[in-house]
C-alpha cells in the first residue's frame, strides 16, 4: 500500500506555538517532526513502501515522487518554504493524479494528510468545495472518495478544543464521509508540544504502518514471517456478514497443487512472505535482507546460514512448478509460490482468494480436496498424465450448449440453411439432417414460433419435388416424412408439439429390395 | 458487495393474453435462395413472429446472458398470465437453466387468439409474482440458518420484469397500483410465516410492447419510487429486435454488466483455407473486469458506441498465443463471459477455440505504441473467464531475493535417499527393511568414494551450486538427522543408525574437535603452523597412492565447514590444521603402504571409540581378546588359563 504524504504549507502552518522555556516552535516544525518520527519508523520496520511527498497551498508540487529511501523524504521535509493559503481540493486531486499515473486504479493507497485544520478562504477553501459538492459534473467532480482503494489518515496540528470552535472539524469529518468513510482523524492530544505530536504520530504507525508478523507452518516445520504489505480486513458482504475478516497469524499450508490445476486464479492481494529472525523475546532481529549497517550485515549473515522452511518451501515449490494452499481462517484460503521478479531473484509470495467454501469454482469446495493417497484411484493417472481439475460445471454455459438463438434474422437463417444443406445430401447426411430439424423444432415449440414450422415444412416439400433423378429414393421418403411431421408439430396440439418428442427418420429398406431385384 | 440484493430474486411475468398472438409485423426471409440453384424458383414468403415470440426469446436471451455470468445465485422465475397464472418453474438452483424454461414454455406454447379476451390478464401473473417474491431462496435459507439469531440480516429484494401490451398510461398506473397493493398484502402474510420472507424492496419493470407500424399508447417513464417498498419503470418499446435490444440493456444495467470488444481475431476463412481474415467478437461481463478503465476516467479506450445499443464497448486485441506454457499470472479478478451474439462464427469460434484449453493475452491498443497486456481469456472447465490482469506498477517490485534473507545461504535443502527415507518413517521394520537401509547407506559411501555426483536437481538453486564434497556433508548430516528422529520407534531404527554412524566419515563429535582445534589453532603463530603443516606432509610421502588419497581426505576435512555459496567463507581452505590427523594413532605411519580398507577402518573406529567408554576388557586386551572371568584364574590357579589360552591359538 503506498502512502502519500501530503503537507500544508499554507501560511498558517507558521503559527507559533508557546513551548514554555524553550525557542520558538511553528505548527510546521511539529509537523515535520511527527514525518520525521514516521519516515523513521518506516526506514526499519516498513521499508517496503513507498512513499511520496507532495505539498501544498493554493497550488501544490509532488516534491518526491514515489520513493522507498526515505532519506530523500527527510531531506524533503527540512527544504519545505511557505506558500499562502490552504486549497485542499486542489491537492486532493493532485494526489489523484499522482496514484493514478504510479499504480493505476486499484492498488490501495494510504493519504497522510498533515494540515492544522484552517481550511482556506473563499474559493478552493474546503468550505467552499463542500458547498458546492452537490453541483458538479463529471468533468470537475470532487476528488473524495479516491478512485482507487484508499485510505485517508488527516493529521492535524491542532487539537480537539481548537477545531471544534469553528466547524473545521465537522469539514475534515465530511471528508472522511466523502471518502466512504475510509479512513480517519487524528489530532492532539493536550497542548501542541513535540511529546504530543509524536503521540499522535505513534498511533498512527499503530494503526497502519505494523508490519504483519506470522508464523507459517507445515506439520512439524515453521517458519517466522513478515507479510508485506499488510494484509487489509476483508468484507465479504457488507449486509449478512459485515465484520471484516482478519487473516490468521498461523499460516498454515493444507496442502500443494500444480500451477496448472490453480490456473492463474483471481485474487484480492498479494504479498512478500519474508523469513524473519526472531531473537527470544520474539523481537525482530532482521529479515535477513542485506544492509548498510555493518552490524545488522553480521546478524543478516548469521540467519542467512541458519535453513530456513520458507526457502525450503520456495524452492520445492519453484521445483515441482506447484503452489501451496494456505489456510488463513475458517473458510478462507491462500496460496503460496515462487514468483520472480528477474532471471536472478525470486520470491516467496502469497496471494489471498476471496473468502469462501468454494474461491475457485474450477477447483470445487476448498474442503473436499485431500491428498492423493485418500482417492480410491490416483486421479491423476499412474503416469501423472492426467488431472481431476478443472472441474466441470453441472449445466453447460450457452456457448458450449449449442443454444438456439434467433433475435438476428441471421441466426434462423443459418438454421435453415443448415437443415436445407442435409436435405440435399439426404439419404447420407439422415443423422444430421434429423438432428438439425430437431433442434430447429424445439425452439420454435419454446418460442411459440409455430409458423416457422409451417414454412419450414412447405421448404422440404418443395426441396422434394426439386430433387433431381439421380437422386436416391430415398431422399423424397424423408423429406416428405419430415415436413409431414413438422406440419403436425405446427398445430400445437399436445400431441405432435411435444417438447420431448424427437422426429425420427422414416424406417426404409432399399438396399435389401433392390438387391432381390438384380 | 450485497448477495441479496435486488438482482438476487427476477420474476419475469409475461402476457399470454389473445392479442399477444397478434404479429409483431417485422418480416424475417427465412427461404434464402443458395447460388447455383435452378432458376425460376419464387422463394417462400417471409414470415414473422408473433409479439409473444418476441417476448419469449427477448427474455430468453436475458437469462442466457445472466445464466452465463452468474450460474448461481441469481435466479428467475418464470411466470407467464392469461386467465391464471403459470408459474414454470421455482427458485431452486436444479430448475436454474434455459433447457428446463424452454421447455416448460413449449409445454404453454403460443396464446390462443381465440380464447376470451375478457377472461384474460396480466394482473394474474403480476399478482403471483408478488407471492413468489416472498418464497424464500435456498441461498436465503442457507444463510439464514448460519446466521442464526441474525437471520434478520439476510434481505428479501427482487424485480419483476412485465411485458405486455398496456391499453394506457392510466392501465399502467393500474397495474403498479395493484403490484403496490399485493406487496402490501403479502407483507403481512409473510410477517406471520416461517416459509416466506417480506418484501424489503421490489423493483418493476414495466415493457409495454407492440406491433412495429402502431403508435404507442403508452409513455416512457424512469424508474419512481411509489412506496418505500416499490419503485416502478415503463418502458414502450416495439416488439422484433428493438424488444431484444431493451432487454439486453436491461440485463446489462441490472446485473452490472460492461462489454469488450476482442478485436483482430485471425480466423481461417471458409473458402479460402489458407487465408485468414480479422474479426472482432463482444463479449459481456461483470463490469468490475474494466475496473482499472472505469476508475480512471479512461473509458475511451478503443470505445464506440454500438448501433442500437447505448453502452460502450471497450476494445481489446487479441495476441495470438505462442506457447502453451503453464504460467502464474497475477491476476486481480476472473469474470465470466457471455458472447453477445452466441451463435455467430466468430462468436463460436473464439469459444471453441478457448473451450479447448487454450488462453488468449488480451492487450489494450495504444497510440504511443507500448504494448499493455490487461486481459486474458481462459477456459476452466467449460467456462469462460475473463481474467484482468495486473497492468500497472507493482508495489512490490525490486523485492529482496529470497538467497538474501534468513536461511538463503544455505543452498540445499534436499536430498533424495531412495529407499531409506520412505522406509524408516515406518512404526515398525522388517529384518528385510533393514538390510535395504544398509545397503542404501553403503551405496552412499560407495559413491562418496567414487566421488559420484548425488543425483540432486540444481534447478533451484543458484549458479553452480555447492562443490560435490560439500554436498556430501550435507547429505549425510540430513540423512543423521533424519534417522535419528526415528531411532526411538524400534531397536531395528536404532540399528540402522549404528550402521550409518559406523559408515560416517566424519560424526559430529569430529567436527566440534575440528572447530575446538581450529581456534587453539587460531592462537599460534603463522609460521609456526606453516612449519607443522609441513612436517606433517612430509611425514606422509611414503607412498604417493597414500598421498592422493589423503589429499582428498583432507580437502574433504578442510572444505567440509565452508558454506561455499558464501562470498566471504571463512578461511581459506588450505590452512585448515589437520587436527584429527595429529590425534589418529601414529600406528601406521611406520608400516608403510597402508590398504584403504585398514584406513577406512581405523577412522572408524576412532570414531567410535569416542562415542562411548571403552570397555574395561578391551582396554586391557592383548591381540584385541580379553581374557574373561579372570577372577576364577584367580581363584582355581594357573592352569584354567593356560588351558583357556591353549584353546585359543
Amino acid at each position: 500500500m503506498p502512502t502519500v504524504v501530503v503537507m500544508d504549507v499554507s501560511l498558517s502552518m507558521t503559527r507559533p506555538v508557546s513551548i514554555e522555556g524553550s525557542e520558538e516552535y511553528q505548527r510546521k516544525h511539529l509537523a515535520a517532526h511527527g514525518l520525521t518520527m514516521l519516515f523513521e519508523h518506516m526506514a526499519t520496520n516498513y521499508k517496503l513502501e513507498f512513499t511520496a511527498l507532495v505539498v501544498f497551498s493554493s497550488l501544490w508540487e509532488l516534491m518526491v515522487p514515489f520513493t522507498r529511501d526515505y532519506n530523500t523524504l527527510q531531506e524533503a521535509l527540512s527544504n519545505m518554504d511557505d506558500y499562502d493559503k490552504t486549497c485542499l481540493e486542489s491537492a486532493l486531486v493532485g494526489v489523484c493524479n499522482i496514484v493514478q499515473q504510479e499504480w493505476g486504479g486499484a492498488i490501495p493507497c494510504q493519504v497522510v494528510l498533515v494540515t492544522d485544520g484552517c481550511l482556506g478562504i473563499g474559493r478552493g477553501s474546503l468550505r467552499h468545495s463542500l458547498a458546492t459538492h452537490n453541483q458538479r459534473s463529471e468533468s470537475n467532480r470532487f476528488p473524495l472518495p479516491f478512485p482507487f482503494p484508499s485510505k485517508l489518515y488527516i493529521m492535524c496540528m491542532a487539537n480537539l478544543e481548537e477545531l471544534q470552535s469553528t466547524d473545521s472539524l465537522d469539514c475534515l469529518e465530511r471528508l472522511i464521509d466523502l471518502n466512504n468513510g475510509e479512513g480517519q482523524i487524528f489530532t492532539i492530544d493536550g497542548p501542541l508540544c513535540l511529546k504530543n505530536v509524536q503521540s499522535m504520530f505513534g498511533k498512527l504507525i499503530d494503526l497502519a504502518y505494523t508490519p504483519f508478523h506470522a508464523i507459517l507452518k507445515c506439520g512439524h516445520l515453521t517458519a517466522d514471517v513478515q507479510v508485506f504489505p499488510r494484509p487489509e480486513p476483508f468484507v465479504v458482504d457488507e449486509e449478512i456478514d459485515p465484520i471484516p475478516k482478519v487473516i490468521n497469524t498461523d499460516l498454515e499450508i493444507v496442502g500443494f497443487i500444480d500451477i496448472a490445476d490453480i490456473s492463474s486464479p483471481p485474487v484480492l492481494s498479494r504479498h512478500l512472505v519474508l523469513p524473519i529472525a526472531l531473537n527470544k523475546e520474539g523481537d525482530e532481529v532482521g529479515t535477513g535482507i542485506t544492509d548498510d549497517n555493518e552490524d545488522e550485515n553480521s546478524a543478516n549473515q548469521i540467519a542467512g546460514k541458519i535453513p530456513n522452511f520458507c526457502v525450503l518451501l520456495h524452492g520445492s515449490l519453484k521445483v515441482e512448478g506447484m503452489v501451496a494452499i494456505v489456510q488463513l481462517g475458517p473458510e478462507w484460503h491462500g496460496m503460496l509460490y515462487s514468483q520472480a521478479d528477474s532471471k536472478k531473484k525470486s520470491n516467496l509470495m502469497m496471494s489471498l482468494f476471496e473468502p469462501g467454501p468454494e474461491p475457485l469454482p474450477w477447483l470445487g469446495k476448498m474442503a473436499q480436496l485431500g491428498p492423493i493417497s485418500d482417492a480410491k484411484e490416483n486421479p491423476y493417472g499412474e503416469d501423472d498424465n492426467k488431472s481431476p481439475f478443472p472441474l466441470q460445471p453441472k449445466n453447460k454455459r450457452s456457448y458450449a450448449q449449442n443454444v438456439t438463438v434467433w433475435i438476428k434474422p441471421s441466426g434462423l437463417q443459418t438454421d435453415v440453411q443448415k437443415i436445407l444443406r442435409n436435405a440435399r445430401k439426404l439419404p447420407e447426411k439422415t443423422q444430421t439432417f434429423y438432428k438439425e430439424l430437431n433442434r430447429l423444432r424445439k425452439a420454435a415449440l419454446a418460442f411459440g414460433f409455430l409458423d416457422l414450422l409451417k414454412g419450414v415444412a412447405d421448404m422440404l416439400e418443395r426441396e422434394c419435388t426439386l430433387l433431381p433423378d439421380t437422386a436416391h429414393p430415398d431422399a423424397a421418403f424423408q423429406l416428405t416424412h419430415a415436413a409431414q411431421q413438422l406440419k403436425l408439430a405446427s398445430t400445437g396440439t399436445s400431441e405432435y408439439a411435444g417438447y420431448e418428442h424427437n422426429i425420427t427418420p422414416l424406417h426404409t429398406d432399399f438396399s435389401g429390395s433392390s438387391a432381390e431385384r438384380m | 458487495m450485497k448477495i441479496f440484493s435486488e438482482s438476487h430474486k427476477t420474476v419475469f411475468v409475461v402476457d399470454h393474453c389473445p392479442y399477444m398472438a397478434e404479429s409483431c409485423r417485422q418480416h424475417v426471409e427465412f427461404d434464402m435462395l443458395v447460388k447455383n440453384r435452378t432458376q425460376g424458383i419464387i422463394p417462400l414468403a417471409p414470415i414473422s413472429k408473433s409479439l409473444w415470440t418476441c417476448s419469449v426469446e427477448s427474455s430468453m436471451e436475458y437469462c442466457r446472458i445472466m445464466y452465463d455470468i452468474f450460474p448461481f445465485k441469481k435466479l428467475v422465475n418464470f411466470i407467464v398470465s392469461d386467465s391464471g397464472a403459470h408459474v414454470l418453474n421455482s427458485w431452486t438452483q436444479e430448475d436454474q437453466n434455459l433447457q428446463e424454461l424452454m421447455a416448460a414454455l413449449a409445454a404453454v406454447g403460443p396464446p390462443n387468439p381465440r380464447a376470451d379476451p375478457e377472461c384474460c390478464s396480466i394482473l394474474h401473473g403480476l399478482v403471483a409474482a408478488v407471492e413468489t417474491l416472498c418464497k424464500i431462496t435456498e441461498y436465503q435459507h442457507e444463510a439464514r440458518t448460519l446466521l442464526m439469531e441474525n437471520a434478520e440480516r439476510v434481505g428479501n429484494r427482487g424485480r419483476i420484469i412485465c411485458i405486455t401490451n398496456a391499453k394506457s398510461d392510466s392501465h399502467v398506473r393500474m397495474l403498479e397500483d395493484c403490484v403496490q397493493e399485493t406487496i402490501h398484502e403479502h407483507n403481512k402474510l409473510a410477517a406471520n410465516s416461517d416459509h416466506l420472507m417480506q418484501i424489503q424492496k421490489c423493483e418493476l419493470v414495466l415493457i409495454h410492447t407492440y406491433a412495429v407500424g402502431e403508435d404507442s399508447l403508452v409513455s416512457d417513464r424512469p424508474k419512481k419510487e411509489l412506496s418505500p417498498v416499490l419503485t416502478s419503470e415503463v418502458h414502450s418499446v416495439r416488439a422484433g429486435r428493438h424488444l431484444a435490444t431493451k432487454l439486453n440493456i436491461l440485463v446489462q444495467q441490472h446485473f452490472d454488466l460492461a462489454s469488450t470488444t476482442i478485436t483482430n481475431i485471425p480466423m481461417k476463412e471458409e473458402q479460402h483455407a489458407n487465408t485468414s481474415a480479422n474479426y472482432d467478437v463482444e463479449l459481456l461481463h461483470h463490469k468490475d473486469a474494466h475496473v482499472d478503465f472505469l476508475k480512471s476516467g479512461d473509458t475511451h479506450i478503443g470505445g464506440s458506441s454500438r448501433e442500437g445499443s447505448f453502452k460502450e464497448t471497450i476494445t481489446l486485441k487479441w495476441c495470438t498465443p505462442r506457447t502453451n506454457n503453464i504460467e502464474l499470472h497475477y491476476c486481480t479478478g476472473a469474470y465470466r463471459i457471455s458472447p453477445v451474439d452466441v451463435n455467430s462464427r466468430p462468436s463460436s469460434c473464439l469459444t471453441n477455440f478457448l473451450l479447448n484449453g487454450r488462453s488468449v493475452l488480451l492487450e489494450q491498443p495504444r497510440k504511443s505504441g507500448s504494448k499493455v497486456i490487461s486481459h486474458m481469456l481462459s477456459s476452466h472447465g467449460g467456462e469462460i473467464f475473463l481474467h484482468v490482469l495486473s497492468s500497472s506498477r507493482s508495489i512490490l517490485e525490486d523485492p529482496p531475493s529470497i538467497s538474501e534473507g534468513c536461511g538463503g545461504r544455505v543452498t540445499d535443502y534436499r536430498i533424495t535417499v531412495v529407499p531409506l527415507a520412505s522406509v524408516i518413517v515406518k512404526e515398525s521394520l522388517t529384518e528385510e527393511d533393514v538390510l535395504n537401509c544398509q545397503k542404501t547407506i553403503y551405496n552412499l559411501v560407495d559413491m562418496e568414494r567414487k566421488n559420484d555426483p548425488l543425483p540432486i536437481s540444481t534447478v533451484g538453486t543458484r549458479g553452480k551450486g555447492p562443490k560435490r564434497d560439500e554436498q556430501y556433508r550435507i547429505m549425510w548430516n540430513e540423512l543423521e538427522t533424519l534417522v535419528r528422529a526415528h531411532i526411538n520407534n524400534s531397536e531395528k531404527h536404532q540399528r540402522v543408525l549404528e550402521c550409518l554412524m559406523a559408515c560416517r566419515s566424519k560424526p559430529p563429535e569430529e567436527e566440534e574437535r575440528k572447530k575446538r582445534g581450529r581456534k587453539r589453532e587460531d592462537k599460534e603463530d603463522k609460521s609456526e603452523k606453516a612449519v607443522k603443516d609441513y612436517e606433517q606432509e612430509k611425514s606422509w610421502q611414503d607412498s604417493e597412492r597414500l598421498k592422493g588419497i589423503l589429499e582428498r581426505g583432507k580437502e574433504e576435512l578442510a572444505e567440509a565447514e565452508i558454506i561455499k555459496d558464501s562470498p566471504d567463507s571463512p578461511e581459506p581452505p588450505n590452512k585448515k590444521p589437520l587436527v584429527d590427523m595429529d590425534e589418529t594413532p601414529p600406528v601406521e605411519k611406520s608400516k608403510g603402504p597402508v590398504s584403504l580398507l585398514s584406513l577406512w577402518s581405523n577412522r572408524i573406529n576412532t570414531a567410535n571409540s569416542r562415542k562411548h567408554q571403552e570397555f574395561a576388557g578391551r582396554l586391557n586386551s592383548v591381540n584385541n581378546r580379553a581374557e574373561l572371568y579372570q577372577h576364577l584364574k584367580e581363584e582355581n590357579g594357573m592352569e584354567t588359563a593356560e588351558n583357556g589360552k591353549a584353546s585359543r591359538q
